[in-house]
C-alpha cells in the first residue's frame, strides 16, 4: 500500500471513528446521566483529566508541523486515549455499551495501526518512549470519576475532527502515486 | 443645555418649568406650538400615558417676560428586549464572528457590549465598521475541546437586557455559499448540463479544510429537486437532465469533516443542447414553394426525397 493510499485510508478510518463516536458518546453521557448529557454542561477540568492528550494547539504551530511531527502527535494521542477508554471499557455499566465499547477500542486501535503503516510508509520511524497511558489512583468518588469520563470522550472527539484536517493536509501533499502508475500501465 | 428626557411608552410625565414657582404664570410648547392649559396644573405639565408620538421639544417661557425658563427635549420609547445573537465560523480556521438585533425597535438610542470568554481567558471582539452590529474574533487556538461563551448586553435610557450562546468550535462553521456558479449546455449531447462553481472568497484555506459540495437542479416545470453530494473538486456534469428543458441549478458548501451545510448558491438556468432543426433546401421544399396545395407534412430526413414511394 503506498504511502497515498494509506494516508486516504487513515482519513478514512477518522471520519468512520468520528462517526461512531457521535453515537456512542451520545449513548454514554447518557448512561453517565445528568447534568454530563445535558447540550450546555462544562464540568471544570480538574488536573486529572489534563493528563488525557489535548488536541488543542496553536494554530501557526499546527499549521508548521511537519509531516512526521504531525504524525507522531496523532500517534501518541490515540496509544494514550486508547488506553484510557479500555480502562472505560472494563467498568461499563451494560453489557451493550460494554460491547460498543470494546468494538470502538478495536477499531481505534486499527487507527493507532493506520498511522503506524503511513509513517512507516513515508519512512519516519514510530515516537520513542511510553505511549501507555500513565498509572493514577483511581477518582476520589463518583462524580469525579464521571467528569475524568466526560473530558476523555470530549478529548476524543476534538482529535478526530483533528485528524481529519491533519490527514487533508498530509493527502494534498502524499498523492496517492502508486494508483496514477498502476492505472498507466493498463493503458487507461 | 440641551437636555434630553427619556420616558417610557404609558407614562405619566410631569415637567416643571425650571425654577419657576408652581404658581407662576406660564407658556408651554412643543415643537414651537403652544400647548393648551388641559395639560397644566399651575406651572407644571402634566403629560399622561405618553406615546412615540409625544417625543420632541418642550419649552417653558416665563408668562410676561416670554423669557425661557425651561427646555428640554423627550424622548419617548421602550427597554431593550432580550437581543437575538448569532455566531458563525464562515472563515474556520481564521475565527468567527458574532452579530445581532433586536427582535423590536427601542425607539432610543441603545448601546451594545460583547464579550467572549474560552475557558478562562477573555477574547477580544473586534467590531466591524460595516455592519454595526457585528464583531469578530481570531482563534488562536484550535480543536479545542473548551467551549466559547459570548454574551451581548443592550443597555437604553429606560432598561438593560443580555443573551447569551455556549458553542463548541466546530458547532458553528458553516461556509458561505458557493460563488461563481456557471451552468452550460454540453454540444452534441442532450441530456448533459456541465456546472462549475468556486469555493466561497471567504474561506481561506481550502487546501487543509477542503469543503464538499451539495448540488440540486430541477427543470422549471418541475417542484422536484435532484440532488447530488460532491467531495472532490468544484465543477460536475449532470447526465440526466430532461431534453429541451429549462434548468435551475444551486449548490451548497460545507467543511468536510466539521459544521453546518452554507446557504444555497445564486440560482443559475441553463437548457441542454437541442438539435438546430434542419433547413430542407431538397426538390420537396422547392417543389411546395411552387405549387398550389399545401401539405403540413414534411418527411423526415432521412427518407430520400425523390422516390414517389414516400408518402
Amino acid at each position: 500500500l503506498g504511502a497515498g493510499q494509506s494516508i486516504q485510508k487513515t482519513y478514512d478510518l477518522t471520519r468512520y471513528l468520528e462517526h461512531q463516536l457521535r453515537t456512542l458518546a451520545g449513548t454514554y453521557l447518557n448512561y453517565l446521566g445528568p447534568p454530563f448529557n445535558e447540550p450546555d454542561f462544562t464540568p471544570p477540568r480538574l488536573a486529572r483529566a489534563e493528563r488525557v492528550p489535548g488536541a488543542t494547539v496553536d494554530l501557526e504551530l499546527w499549521r508548521g508541523l511537519t509531516d512526521n511531527a504531525r504524525l507522531a502527535a496523532n500517534y501518541r494521542a490515540y496509544s494514550r486515549l486508547l488506553c484510557y477508554l479500555r480502562a472505560l471499557d472494563g467498568q461499563a455499566g451494560t453489557a451493550e455499551l460494554r460491547h460498543r465499547l470494546g468494538h470502538f477500542c478495536s477499531s481505534l486501535q486499527g487507527l493507532v495501526l493506520s498511522i503506524a503503516g503511513v509513517m512507516s510508509s513515508l519512512g519516519y520511524p514510530l515516537p520513542a518512549g511510553p505511549t501507555a497511558a500513565p498509572g493514577s489512583p483511581g477518582a476520589a468518588n463518583d462524580f469525579l470519576k464521571k467528569m475524568d469520563e466526560f473530558w476523555l470522550l470530549k478529548e476524543l472527539q476534538t482529535w478526530l475532527w483533528r485528524s481529519a484536517k491533519d490527514f487533508n493536509r498530509l493527502k494534498k501533499k502524499v498523492p496517492p502515486a502508486v494508483v496514477t502508475l498502476r492505472l498507466e500501465a493498463r493503458g487507461f | 443645555d440641551s437636555r434630553i428626557q427619556y420616558e417610557r411608552v404609558g407614562a405619566d410625565v410631569t415637567m416643571k418649568c425650571g425654577s419657576m414657582d408652581w404658581d407662576a404664570a406660564v407658556t408651554w410648547t412643543a415643537n414651537g406650538t403652544d400647548i393648551d392649559d388641559s395639560h397644566l396644573n399651575g406651572s407644571y405639565l402634566i403629560l399622561k400615558n405618553v406615546d412615540l408620538t409625544r417625543s420632541g421639544q418642550y419649552s417653558c417661557y416665563e408668562g410676561s417676560s416670554w423669557h425661557l425658563k425651561y427646555q428640554t427635549y423627550l424622548k419617548v420609547g421602550v427597554p431593550p428586549k432580550e437581543p437575538v445573537l448569532m455566531c458563525r465560523s464562515n472563515n474556520y480556521p481564521k475565527g468567527f464572528y458574532c452579530s445581532w438585533h433586536l427582535p423590536s425597535p427601542t425607539y432610543i438610542p441603545n448601546s451594545f457590549n460583547i464579550s467572549v470568554i474560552h475557558g478562562t481567558r477573555e477574547m477580544v471582539c473586534e467590531k466591524d465598521i460595516f455592519p454595526k452590529n457585528r464583531c469578530h474574533i481570531r482563534y488562536l487556538q484550535l480543536f479545542s475541546t473548551v467551549k466559547y461563551k459570548v454574551t451581548l448586553t443592550v443597555t437604553n435610557a429606560l432598561g438593560k437586557n443580555s443573551t447569551t450562546l455556549t458553542f463548541d468550535e466546530f458547532a458553528i462553521v458553516k461556509p458561505d455559499p458557493p460563488e461563481s456558479v456557471v451552468a452550460k449546455p454540453v454540444p452534441n449531447n442532450p441530456r448533459r448540463l456541465e456546472v462549475a462553481w468556486q469555493n466561497p472568497s471567504s474561506w481561506p484555506d481550502p487546501e487543509s479544510f477542503p469543503l464538499k459540495f451539495f448540488l440540486r437542479y430541477r427543470p422549471l416545470i418541475l417542484d422536484q429537486w435532484q440532488h447530488v453530494e460532491l467531495s472532490d473538486g468544484t465543477s460536475h456534469t449532470i447526465t440526466d437532465a430532461y431534453a429541451g428543458k429549462e434548468y435551475i441549478i444551486q449548490v451548497a458548501a460545507k467543511d468536510n469533516d466539521i459544521g453546518t451545510w452554507s446557504d444555497w448558491s445564486v440560482a443559475v438556468h441553463a437548457t441542454p443542447w437541442t438539435e438546430e432543426p434542419k433547413h430542407l433546401t431538397t426538390e420537396v421544399q422547392i417543389t411546395e414553394t411552387t405549387s398550389t396545395s399545401t401539405s403540413s407534412f414534411m418527411p423526415p430526413p432521412t427518407t430520400k426525397i425523390c422516390d414517389k414511394g414516400a408518402g
